[in-house]
């Protein structure tokens, strides 16, 4: 099976997703008051997301899709300790282009979930569609997370199901976990491991190691190493260091180290298949150092400088630096000014970026504008200055309901003129059901 | 996931949690919520002078950073956040991206904002790795349209 077949999604047909959508759904319906024996006491709150998006192809396709977003999170099902989560899109398409004519684009559950958290000991176990973050897994599976602290500052995490991103969920696999040890206050160090076997045979094996280490007070060291353990070679070091704050002032360094032999082992795309000699060349290591330097000069004025360096082993070196200035007045005005310059080896890394936001809050209206500009060295399909203007205001109706509406405009190497618009309804939702009687 | 392996990876898991919750210590766990409304721009630091100190939300937080603190303890991003939040950029098969949803929010470090269509081209050069983390083995459907 090649790299863009295997690439498909898992979709809400798999007999994982049924059994999920099922939990889910009854877990939703046995709160709904009215229904007879159904007495459990409970707190739903959640949001609905409504957008309609209008934007053109550079074929000139005229492309209308419709979406509609809920997540909705039950607590106290029952018990406080007892909890349903679900996140999920559906998209219908007002132009019959939108979705490139594949229907299966159309919807995602994103998540959900039956999950049970003791009050001691972070002590979490999730069933159903399931995001997992622990160490060097990043992913969405169908089935099951748990994790705990145990004796000793330690703590344990394991999961394992199926992976939601490839074609075959009948005979796709994916497990790992992660031990980390604690000493409050001085360091959290993790090692974890993560497998996934497709058709009966290994598709990805990584090992990791994370840390967290603060040996005095403003002084952290924060990051991770990952090894592949197919290709036995280490995938990635990135680590930072953050000091401060002192006063006004906080510094953050980063450094990362990533070989592209390892690191883009197990891809399921070929954007990443790469052929020695070509644009990206798979023997490729790269070096990041960067800084980032903060200054608060007053609790709503803030100033930072920031510069990265990229050192290639084979396609040279590139310098990122720049300056961003905000202001904030919570919950009534945000703006911003940051200009960046990309020097690299290369004419085609070679540009300037400018951004200007501004975001002012009246009463019951918001208004946005926010411009980006970049100017390139080199001229792509003759175009040297590519920018951005959008407009964005919004008007909450109630507390709860929310309306707004986006324009966009733009010029890019791609489009001589681009306009985008957008209109969205937010409304979020919350109540207390099935309250039991006397309660 | 064929019934065997089902068996076998819950074989796996089980055991090693029973005897990890054998080995409790009873102590209180992360609170579920912050215990007071957090104003935008989140500096941790403010009033913590641990590890949640790290946890300051400056725009290189928002970009790449966060993942530490996310993949060694989640539940502290459940103080504040819903799981809709990771998901609006993680939540795979994406619909929209996250900048067309949130263009009243300049001020969040979403990737992706204004023309992304030739700036990829760009960034896929200078580091790879930032688009592998998102689009490597998902969310990738957009990519394949072209990459083909």
């Amino acid at each position: 099976m090649n790299s863009i077949q295997s690439c498909q999604q898992a979709r809400s047909g798999t007999p994982m997703m049924q059994i999920i959508i099922g939990l889910v759904l009854l877990s939703f319906f046995s709160i709904i008051p009215g229904i007879p024996g159904k007495a459990l006491a409970a707190n739903i709150a959640g949001e609905s997301r409504t957008y309609m998006q209008y934007r053109e192809t550079a074929a000139g396709d005229k492309l209308l899709p419709l979406y509609e977003y809920l997540d909705f999170t039950v607590q106290d099902l029952g018990k406080e300790s007892i909890s349903v989560h679900f996140g999920g899109w559906l998209g219908y398409d007002l132009s019959n282009n939108s979705f490139g004519g594949n229907a299966d684009k159309d919807r995602s559950v994103q998540y959900g979930y039956v999950s049970y958290r003791a009050k001691e000991d972070n002590t979490v176990v999730n069933l159903g569609r399931v995001m997992v973050f622990e160490g060097v897994a990043s992913e969405r599976l169908d089935g099951i997370y748990a994790r705990t602290d145990i004796k000793g500052g330690f703590g344990v995490s394991v999961y394992g199901g199926a992976s939601t991103i490839l074609t075959e969920p009948n005979d796709n696999t994916i497990y790992g976990g992660r031990l980390s040890h604690q000493s409050a206050g001085l360091y959290t160090l993790g090692i974890s491991y993560l497998k996934q076997e497709r058709n009966g045979s290994s598709f990805r094996e990584e090992e990791g190691i994370d840390l967290w280490l603060q040996p005095v007070n403003k002084v952290a060291i924060t990051g991770s190493s990952s090894y592949n353990k197919k290709t036995t070679g280490w995938m990635e070091h990135a680590y930072y260091l953050m000091l401060g704050p002192f006063d006004k002032l906080r510094f953050n360094t980063e450094a990362s180290w990533i070989n592209y032999a390892d690191y883009f082992a197990g891809t399921t795309t070929n954007v990443f298949d790469m052929t020695p000699g070509g644009p990206i060349d798979p023997r490729e290591k790269v070096n990041i150092l960067g800084e980032e330097i903060f200054y608060s000069i007053d609790t709503n004025w803030a100033l930072s400088v920031d510069y990265k360096k990229y050192g290639y082993d084979i396609a040279g070196n590139a310098n990122y630096y720049g300056a961003k200035a905000t202001y904030v007045l919570p919950k009534s005005y945000n703006a911003g000014l940051s200009i960046h310059k990309m020097d690299g080896d290369t004419n085609r890394l070679k540009y300037d970026e400018y951004r200007i936001y501004a975001s002012k809050k009246i009463d019951k209206i918001d208004v946005t504008v926010d411009f980006l500009d970049v100017k390139y060295k080199e001229p792509i399909n003759t175009v040297t200055n590519a920018y951005s203007v959008t407009l964005a205001a919004g008007y909450e109706l109630t507390e709860k309901l929310k309306l707004g509406a986006d324009l966009e405009y733009s010029k890019n190497p791609e489009f001589d003129k681009e306009v985008r618009a957008f209109l969205k309804i937010n409304y979020r939702f919350d109540a207390e059901l099935g309250k039991r009687k006397g309660v | 996931m064929n019934n065997k392996k089902k068996v076998l990876t819950f074989l796996l898991l089980l055991p090693v949690f029973v005897l990890a919750l054998h080995l409790s210590t009873g102590t209180a766990g992360t609170a579920l919520k912050h215990p007071m409304e957090v104003e935008a721009p989140v500096m941790c630091s403010q009033c913590h002078t641990d590890w949640r100190a790290s946890m300051d939300h400056s725009a290189e937080f928002g970009g790449l950073r966060h993942k530490f603190s996310a993949r060694q303890n989640k539940q502290t991003c459940g103080l504040c956040h819903v799981e809709s939040f990771c998901a609006d950029c993680h939540g795979v098969n994406e619909g929209l991206k996250p900048s067309d949803k949130y263009k009243d929010a300049p001020e969040r470090a979403l990737p992706h904002r204004g023309d992304y269509l030739n700036q990829h081209k760009i960034d896929g050069r200078i580091n790879p790795a930032s688009c592998m983390k998102c689009h490597g083995r998902q969310n990738n459907e957009r990519c394949r349209v072209c990459h083909k």
